[in-house]
């Protein structure tokens, strides 16, 4: 009995020892009383991470209360207490600076985690959580696999400066696989994961007939509103992915089931797109809208007499037409109509971004319109317009030759117009007076070397130069012409490109090249160009990274993300060769036919011809094989945390597998038809239908997002079922 | 013994009436697939077709089990939360339902999930096996647990994870857990889950044969399908009576028993030359340095790492590795077969009880061979099926597609002269029993399915990857 109590009494003792000694493991994390919200919001974060870190109770005060270690958020100006304990040594940081310091006053020790803003801050705080380990990801967060090092001899002193300034992520977009498909709950997710990794500011690039802006012009009104260029993808019946949808039998965007109406889709629209700008907003990001001011849904054609069809996919939208100038005054007030609408719609609005059409056809008047840029010198910088026109025509891009002569001409008319056009100054005001930002986008290259003189006064630039970042790093002399002293600039950095398309892509080193020519020639920062998230933790890790810092590498990217992941050296290099064959993969398709996986009507069914198989194919399909080998192969050696991740990109190697098997089997059925060869033709399509089930069976067992449905919903209307009918085809022939 | 004679007999009772038309385990009495009593069973369904009921379960895979009125199921009611479930299987009401919590659950590979195990019924209790739970018994009637077995965690070089499954024999549960650690099978008294044999099957690589029961020339065996061989063991001792080794080495699928004739189809990856060493340096060894390192290992493996190391240099290279996980009496490679095999062997049967084989790509590595009437039929990938005389082995059909794409891991069963064949993809398509291949309807249940459905009470119970189904015509 006595026995009894005493071991009860020790269990007491011990619990309370243990709960005493847990009672210790405390500390403080000190916001400004008056600190902006911002800044209360970054203190909350690091609490959150400072508990999951090193299992301690970490609450967020005005005062330190006591505490021996206190964590402190701000800068001098917003926290008095990191005014007292580093007044002397606070560092000089810019808005975007970043400060994390260590501290020691009297019985007090912690670190200062601020900036020279309340996001600045914010960041630090993440930056707080990178240096220990937490990498950030678009579907979470991983913390270390094991706790990092006693807090306590924790010694931190890191000031960071971004090297380019403006880091925008694009949303909403154009395809099925991309961003127009994702609910605003999922894209708010991803913009707190983006705030993470420091991007500031968010572009929702919208099209003419999606539900995001109504207006109306004399009695014309806008009564076009359809997501994926007007694309219905039926996800029901006997169709290999439809687990993944739930039992819909449609795809849709979530924030858009039932909208049967105009009125009810533009009402969701406005709903989605104002809800993306809040979250980034709320987060201390900008937000902006990018948008086609020329080019109206075909109901227009009505307002606009002499307006021609846009060469676009479907031919969706209008335009200027050859009668109408640079200085026709209903096409002025009809673009002021759209540009008003967008303002007023979106009160919220940080930066408008004024697109040139991708396929510029009112090219009509560019002879004028280039005097009246030139201020009828004909000359502007000493360039005169058959120079320019040369340099589009002989340049190594996509839009070169005749198509580049096109591009030109068709950049310099609406140049003129918007030069004339922005000089109004109330155009672009908010309700609230405030001013709306101009970015002109997609300009053309041949116009770079006098990019400040062809824009209109105060706007910055957002430039595309080709559709592939390895593109873009062929013709890398192009960005040294920019004048980015005198006007801002940021390029257009395509992480996946849509031509590519549907397989596995990784561009990261491509685009490290870019992001170093980018800090070398002083431009401001970049935009990214994706569809699919897919394969885009890697690239977009090194981007957060090499924003901030000159000494960063693909490399040692890699190895800081996926050494933290996996837990594993080997596991890292083992990946590091993965995603070096999706690259040379992505390269291969990029150089051999950029268009092979567009995702549009007839993407696998062009591949049922007569020719032989390009030899590239079966090249690509090693590459592929390859990288899903190295990717099982890492998914086995690494901590389990990790499997889920790396099983993503092992399945989507493998889907790419099957998909280029489809092709090939669509091709050989292709080759046997020609020959009249009915049985192979049979054979053949056979397993392409089964290679292209398998696909997309494969796709749907590690679906994650929005764009891995919107991708299978592109599959199973794209791809399979249009394969499926020329496979009963051949069979009722064969059967006859 | 007054208990076991009694029971016996309740056995033998209800194994002939009662139970006549049960479907107690994986895939039907004796895992044969067929079901001798139901009648008018529907061809045309779906999942809001001909549905007499339908619950949600929670995610799972493993097989319904009935007995009369009475189903049990199994799932995963919460990450770390496994349920048995007993429903009236008439009316799909819940009698009974028990929760665990089941915390460290093992690593497992897709499309294998947590509740995976097929119980199986003997119509007074019902006896389910989870990872990290071992053998649990359960009192039919009110679901009150009976006993609990510890079983060892099992270990999968290749991460597949936990998914073997009882059977009943007698008054015995048998149990059967190879893995690539210490395999062994296991009989338990059914009534106290006290330890009546155990025998190690140390030959044996990871595989998911269930045992099954052949009385041939008067002996009944347990018979397990394992690597490389085909073993029958005295249901008394659980001593091996006999061996056949012409089998491959890894075996998912579950022999099928018709008479005195077992009949085994396996596909195993890779050629007849390609032992377990070659998948482990392609998956296992991370470095690609052509020897696997202790820490490229699970650290359960780690003695038997040592074993291998012979010139202990902390590698384990070319045949070390050979040593260190396969016996060196049972080295064999993948390929594909499809064999009948005599039961009531002694010794070595290799020489004298197989009846045919064949060398034939025709098999599943996860679908197990259906034998209904004389024919052995089986499907894999893609919906490619095959046909054979269960006799002779003569190819009545092959490589042709029942119109349904996609895996199979689901084994096909027959009852009332047709057979159903679950796809993953979660169609059903329902075949006509015969010698020529007729595709009578594709079902649609509206989600994946990875578990065999059960045939009983005149109805078809299908699990799907969340919900159960009992399909049946209108009782007219």
């Amino acid at each position: 009995m006595i026995l009894r109590c005493t071991a009860a009494g020790l269990i007491v003792f011990w619990a309370l020892l243990v709960s005493s000694s847990r009672a210790q493991e405390k500390i403080v994390v000190v916001v400004g009383a008056n600190a902006p919200e911002l800044e209360k919001f970054a203190a909350a974060e690091l609490a959150t991470q400072w508990e999951r870190l090193y299992s301690v109770d970490a609450d967020v005060s005005t005062d330190i209360r006591g505490n021996r270690y206190a964590v402190l958020v701000g800068s001098p100006a917003t926290n008095p207490h990191v005014k007292r304990v580093l007044d002397g040594s606070w560092p000089q940081v810019s808005d975007q600076g970043i400060v994390l310091k260590s501290y020691r006053q009297g019985d007090v020790q912690g670190v200062v985690v601020g900036g020279g803003s309340a996001v600045a801050t914010l960041w630090a705080a993440y930056e707080w959580g990178y240096q220990h380990g937490i990498r950030y990801m678009f579907h979470g967060d991983f913390y270390p696999v094991s706790a990092p090092a006693d807090y306590t001899s924790d010694v931190l002193n890191l000031v960071m400066e971004p090297k380019l300034r403006v880091r925008t992520w694009r949303t909403v977009n154009d395809f099925a696989i991309g961003p127009e498909s994702w609910g605003l709950a999922d894209l708010q997710a991803l913009i707190k994961q983006l705030a993470k990794m420091k991007f500031n500011r968010v572009m929702l690039s919208v099209y003419p007939w999606q539900p995001f802006v109504h207006y109306e012009f004399g009695d014309v009104k806008k009564e076009t509103a359809m997501h994926w260029y007007g694309d219905k993808f039926r996800v029901d019946g006997d169709v290999p992915g439809k687990r993944v949808f739930d039992g819909a039998a449609i795809f849709e965007n979530p924030d858009f089931v039932g909208t049967d109406s105009y009125q009810k889709k533009m009402n969701a629209g406005i709903k989605h797109a104002r809800g993306i700008m809040q979250a980034a907003q709320s987060l201390g990001m900008t937000a902006a809208i990018s948008m086609s001011p020329g080019e109206f849904p075909r109901e227009f054609s009505r307002a606009l007499p002499g307006s021609q069809e846009v060469h676009q996919l479907k031919r969706l939208t209008i335009g200027p037409g050859p009668q109408v100038g640079p200085d026709d005054k209903l096409f002025r007030e009809l673009v002021s109509t759209k540009i008003r609408a967008f303002i007023e719609t979106y009160p919220e609005l940080d930066a408008l971004y004024i697109g040139m059409p991708e396929f510029p056809e009112w090219s009509g008047h560019f002879e004028e319109a280039w005097d009246e840029l030139s201020g009828g010198d004909g000359e502007i910088n000493g360039l005169t317009l058959a120079e320019v026109i040369q340099t589009a025509a002989e340049r190594n891009l996509i839009a070169s030759a005749e198509r580049g002569i096109q591009a030109i001409k068709g950049n310099i008319a609406p140049l003129a117009f918007f030069k004339s056009l922005f000089a109004d100054q109330e155009l672009l005001k908010r309700a609230d007076g405030g001013q709306v930002q101009l970015v002109l986008r997609s300009i053309d290259p041949a116009l770079y070397p006098i990019l400040d003189q062809v824009i209109p006064r105060g706007a910055a630039t957002l430039n595309f130069v080709d559709y592939t970042s390895r593109r873009v790093v062929e013709n890398r002399q192009l960005l040294a012409e920019v004048p980015s002293t005198k006007v801002p600039a940021s390029l257009i950095l395509t992480l996946a490109d849509d031509n590519v398309g549907v397989l596995a892509q990784s561009a990261t080193s491509s685009i490290h090249e870019l992001v170093t020519d980018l800090r070398h020639h002083g431009w401001e920062g970049f935009s990214t160009r994706y569809w699919m998230l897919a394969e885009l933790d890697p690239t977009v890790h090194y981007l957060s990274r090499a924003a901030f810092s000159d000494d960063v590498t693909v490399r040692s990217a890699h190895d800081e993300l996926f050494m933290a992941l996996t837990g594993k050296r080997d596991v890292a290099d083992r990946l590091w060769l993965a995603f070096q064959y999706i690259e040379q993969a992505t390269t291969l398709i990029d150089e051999k036919d950029i268009g092979f996986g567009f995702p549009v009507q007839g993407m696998l069914m062009k591949h049922y011809s007569g020719g032989p198989a390009p030899a590239w194919w079966a090249e690509a399909s090693e590459l592929y094989t390859k990288a899903m080998i190295e990717l099982y192969r890492s998914h086995d050696g690494t901590h389990p945390r990790a499997r889920p991740v790396l099983f993503y990109y092992a399945k989507r190697s493998e889907y790419v597998l099957e998909y280029l098997a489809a092709v090939s089997a669509v091709r050989a059925a292709g080759v046997a038809k020609a020959k009249d060869d009915q049985d192979a033709m049979l054979e053949q399509l056979e397993i392409a239908v089964e290679s292209m089930y398998n696909a997309i069976d494969t796709l749907s067992d590690v679906v994650r997002d929005q764009s891995d449905r919107g991708l299978i919903a592109v599959l199973i209307n794209h791809a399979y079922r249009p394969l499926y009918g020329e496979y009963e085809r051949a069979l009722e022939l064969a059967d006859q | 013994m007054f208990r076991l004679v009694t029971v016996s007999i309740v056995f033998v009772v209800l194994g002939t009436s009662a139970f006549a038309d049960s479907w107690p385990q994986f895939r039907g009495v004796n895992a044969t697939g067929v079901s001798a009593q139901s009648e008018n069973l529907p061809v045309q369904f779906s999942y809001q077709d001909k549905v007499r009921w339908s619950v949600p379960l929670g995610n799972g895979i493993a097989c319904p089990v009935v007995a009369d009125e009475r189903l049990v199921a199994t799932a995963m009611v919460e990450e770390e939360r496994f349920a048995v479930i007993c429903l009236n299987s008439k009316n799909g009401e819940e009698i009974w339902r028990r929760e665990f919590e089941t915390k460290n659950l093992p690593t497992i590979m897709p499309p294998n999930t947590q509740a995976s195990s097929t119980p199986v019924i003997d119509g007074e209790r019902v006896y389910v096996y989870f990872s990290t739970l071992g053998l649990l018994a359960f009192d039919l009637g009110d679901g009150n647990l009976v006993w609990q077995h510890p079983i060892p965690e099992a270990f999968y070089l290749l991460d597949w994870g936990p998914a073997h499954s009882p059977i009943v024999l007698d008054d015995m549960v048998i149990f059967c857990q190879d893995d690539d650690l210490s395999p062994f099978i296991l009989a338990l008294d059914k009534f106290t889950g006290e330890v009546r044999w155990r025998t190690e099957r140390s030959e044996m690589l990871a595989g998911y044969s269930l045992p099954v029961i052949c009385t041939a020339n008067g002996q009944t065996d347990i018979v397990v399908a394992g690597s490389g061989k085909l073993k029958g063991y005295d249901p008394k001792t659980g001593k091996q009576r006999w061996t056949c080794n012409t089998l491959l080495r890894t075996i998912m699928t579950t022999p099928a028993v018709r008479g005195d004739t077992i009949y085994v189809s396996v596909q195993s990856y890779g050629d007849t030359d390609r032992v377990l060493r070659f998948a482990l340096l392609q998956w296992k060894d991370t470095n690609q340095d052509e020897k696997l390192a202790k820490a490229e290992l699970d650290q359960a493996f780690w003695a038997k790492f040592a074993q291998g190391d012979k010139n202990k240099d902390g590698f384990l290279v070319g045949t070390e590795i050979d040593e260190a996980f396969q016996a060196p009496t049972n080295m064999v490679g993948g390929g594909n077969i499809i064999q009948a095999i005599r039961g009531g062997g002694q010794g070595d049967v290799t020489e004298t009880h197989v009846v045919w084989k064949l060398d034939n790509k025709s098999p599943s590595n996860i679908a197990s061979p259906l034998v209904a009437g004389d024919q052995l039929f089986v499907v894999k990938k893609g919906g490619i099926s095959a046909c054979f005389n269960a006799e002779d082995g003569a190819s009545i059909w092959e490589k042709k597609r029942i119109r349904n794409f996609g895996n199979y891991y689901a084994s096909p069963i027959a009852g009332d002269g047709k057979i159903y064949v679950m796809g993953e993809n979660g169609y059903v398509v329902v075949l006509e029993q015969g010698r020529k291949l007729k595709v009578l309807a594709k079902n649609d249940m509206g989600e994946s399915c990875v578990a065999t459905p059960a045939i009983a009470n005149n109805s078809l119970y299908i699990r799907t990857l969340t919900k159960l189904y009992c399909i049946a015509e209108e009782i007219k």
